[in-house]
């Protein structure tokens, strides 16, 4: 079993997949054992002192208390862990687009979330590892990253309510974040208010939906016709400066995010008409026409 | 070719750039000059050294639709033109309208706002022209065929694949990974934003060689060990971006949008000749993901390598400034 490793870091910093690969042993895979951290540290670059972010202790109380909580039913850990995990670190998109401190996350401060959330599995006759990706991997798949970018596309403004209701179907954070058909504000908020709706709700009939707006979206650009605001940098950059003084996520009720103009609701009201259109006529595995 | 069911003009639209502004934290404004874009490289480069804190920047850009679009009796109504600046990285999209600058113009103008927040390297910027065709809204009509790349740290506008070359003692290193690297010259690592070589200074004189501007044999071997490298990097970069794809629920693989996106539609001509890109791309993931055709495939991608290296030139010259030195030596 993977545990809290003995050596965590005081301040998150940058580790790159070259210097982290020797530390994704077969051990830390197959979930026997994990490493004690003080060799990894070796490896890592350290983040500026003075940014009150990068402070690991905040984010290892959330994983401890999401583990201690969801632990009858793991998957339900996204819904609550992502929004926290967003409004406890208070990264840029930029800051967020750099692997480095996901692969420190996961392997230096959370290796045994990563293994407690994605336990290992293997095809009939393989021993059981966990997917390394989970580790080091694609934004999309990788443990925490994953969750940080759900926040971050299914926020809506300050309210993190459509995230929860997102991460409660894995396959829409998964495949509508792969295919970047949510980098479209009304189009995320739109497809969380097909599934409150329940217009579309298994992950096959998610599946359906997303490469129905895919396939439509080679020749009608939402854009034109559900308009978003403009983004106003200030707002994430006050939020980030508040930082240094907020106190701990609240862990009952959600976390607020940064002060930004929630998408327009006629915009989002009008796509949600049209997805629903096309769900309609989507074709969808198992689903008889 | 794309079959569309309805109509549609059949030229692209033209989209330049015509001015970039860098919006300072004090609340200043640096207009760059002409030479951070460039029209053939489709690129505008944000990078600028004196202000790496910049906070937003504003692009001015020109759009010319193709004749046709603004016709009266056009199958279409309610033209409008947009600009799209989209970056895989960060999943950003913003959209602007362009503004037609005389009724029945084919030229649309406008600004659009790029966030340093928002962008860690190249974002790319295409334009839509959108109409109601058939009573269906939002209908592209057509849009620009190559999409403008705005790069945010670069400080040149220069297009392709771009690396990173830092320098260090390897046995030495504060960098503790590259320390098992030691006896090497230098080693590659693909797994960050960039590709990244490391040179390895411990091997004495090579950071000499490498940085100087000597002239004769010493400038020969400096580019031999250039495209050397470069071989290296090409190879390593294509192994990683093919080995890296994400792949669609049918199973066919999907176009990075990094760095590793660019190497695929540079080398695949190479690796896989004759076919387009999108086919290029699932034979080459078929042959590494299937049992068979991987190894057959291995000197297509060292060719592919060798030729973007210019190991060809790079050896004709060294082998040339060889043969002059014998003859020198003999005379």
């Amino acid at each position: 079993m993977i545990e809290r490793p003995h050596h965590v870091p005081e301040r998150l910093g940058l580790l790159s997949g070259a210097a982290a690969d020797p530390f994704l042993t077969e051990d830390l895979l197959r979930g026997v054992q994990g490493h004690g951290g003080v060799d990894l540290a070796k490896v890592v670059e350290p983040l500026p002192e003075d940014d009150a972010r990068w402070a690991v202790e905040p984010l290892r109380d959330l994983v401890d208390d999401a583990m201690f909580q969801f632990k009858e039913n793991r998957t339900d850990a996204d819904g609550w862990l992502a929004p926290r995990l967003h409004a406890t670190l208070r990264l840029t998109r930029r800051e967020a687009a750099d692997k480095r401190i996901w692969n420190h996350i996961a392997l230096a401060v959370a290796p045994d979330y990563v293994a407690w959330r994605h336990l290992p599995t293997a095809s009939e006759g393989k021993v059981p590892r966990i997917n390394p990706v989970r580790f080091m991997g694609a934004p999309d798949r990788q443990c925490f990253s994953r969750l940080w970018w759900a926040a971050e596309m299914f926020r809506n403004g300050a309210d993190y309510t459509p995230v929860v209701r997102a991460c409660s179907n894995q396959d829409l954070i998964h495949n509508s974040l792969r295919v970047s058909l949510v980098d479209h504000r009304p189009t995320a908020q739109a497809l969380v208010r097909i599934l409150e709706r329940g217009t579309a709700t298994t992950g096959r009939e998610i599946n359906g939906l997303i490469t129905a707006i895919n396939t439509a979206g080679a020749t009608v650009i939402y854009d034109a016709f559900a308009e978003d605001e403009p983004r106003d940098p200030w707002a994430l950059r006050q939020w980030i400066t508040d930082a240094e003084s907020a106190p701990p996520v609240p862990r009952h009720v959600l976390p607020t995010g940064p002060d930004e103009e929630p998408v327009r609701e006629d915009s989002v009201a009008k796509l949600t008409e049209y997805f629903a259109d096309l769900f309609e006529t989507a074709p969808v595995r198992g689903r008889t026409p | 070719m794309k079959f569309y069911p309805y109509k549609r003009l059949n030229r692209p639209i033209a989209l330049r750039v015509m001015s970039a502004t860098l919006k300072l934290p004090d609340g200043t404004f640096d207009p760059l000059d002409t030479s951070a874009y460039s029209v053939p490289q489709r690129t505008v480069a944000l990078g600028v050294a004196q202000h790496e804190d910049w906070i937003s920047a504003r692009i001015g850009l020109s759009a010319t639709l193709p004749p046709g679009a603004t016709d009266a009796d056009a199958p279409w109504s309610g033209l409008r033109v947009l600009a799209v600046l989209t970056d895989g990285d960060t999943n950003l999209r913003t959209t602007v309208e362009l503004r037609q600058d005389a009724p029945d113009s084919k030229e649309w103008s406008g600004q659009i706002e790029v966030l340093r927040d928002d962008h860690a390297g190249r974002a790319s910027l295409a334009a839509y022209a959108v109409a109601t065709v058939d009573g269906v809204e939002g209908r592209s009509i057509t849009e620009t065929d190559a999409d403008w790349t705005v790069d945010v740290v670069s400080e040149e506008p220069l297009g392709g694949l771009r690396l990173d070359v830092k320098q260090a003692g390897f046995s030495k290193s504060a960098r503790e990974w590259l320390r098992p690297y030691a006896d090497v010259p230098w080693v590659i690592d693909t797994s960050g934003r960039l590709p990244l070589v490391m040179i390895n200074t411990d091997v004495e004189g090579f950071s000499d060689l490498l940085g100087g501007n000597g002239g004769g044999i010493e400038n020969k071997i400096h580019e031999l060990l250039l495209s050397q490298m470069a071989t290296d990097v090409w190879t390593a970069v294509f192994h990683s971006a093919v080995g890296d794809l994400e792949v669609e629920p049918d199973g066919s693989p999907v176009f990075p949008t990094d760095w590793r996106g660019e190497v695929l539609r540079e080398m695949l001509p190479d690796v896989a000749p004759g076919l387009h890109v999108e086919e290029a791309l699932r034979r080459v993931h078929r042959r590494r993901t299937d049992d068979t055709g991987w190894v057959e495939l291995q000197t297509r991608i060292h060719y592919a390598a060798v030729r973007r290296a210019g190991a060809s030139k790079a050896v004709a010259n060294a082998l040339r400034a060889l043969q002059q030195m014998n003859r020198e030596d003999s005379e």
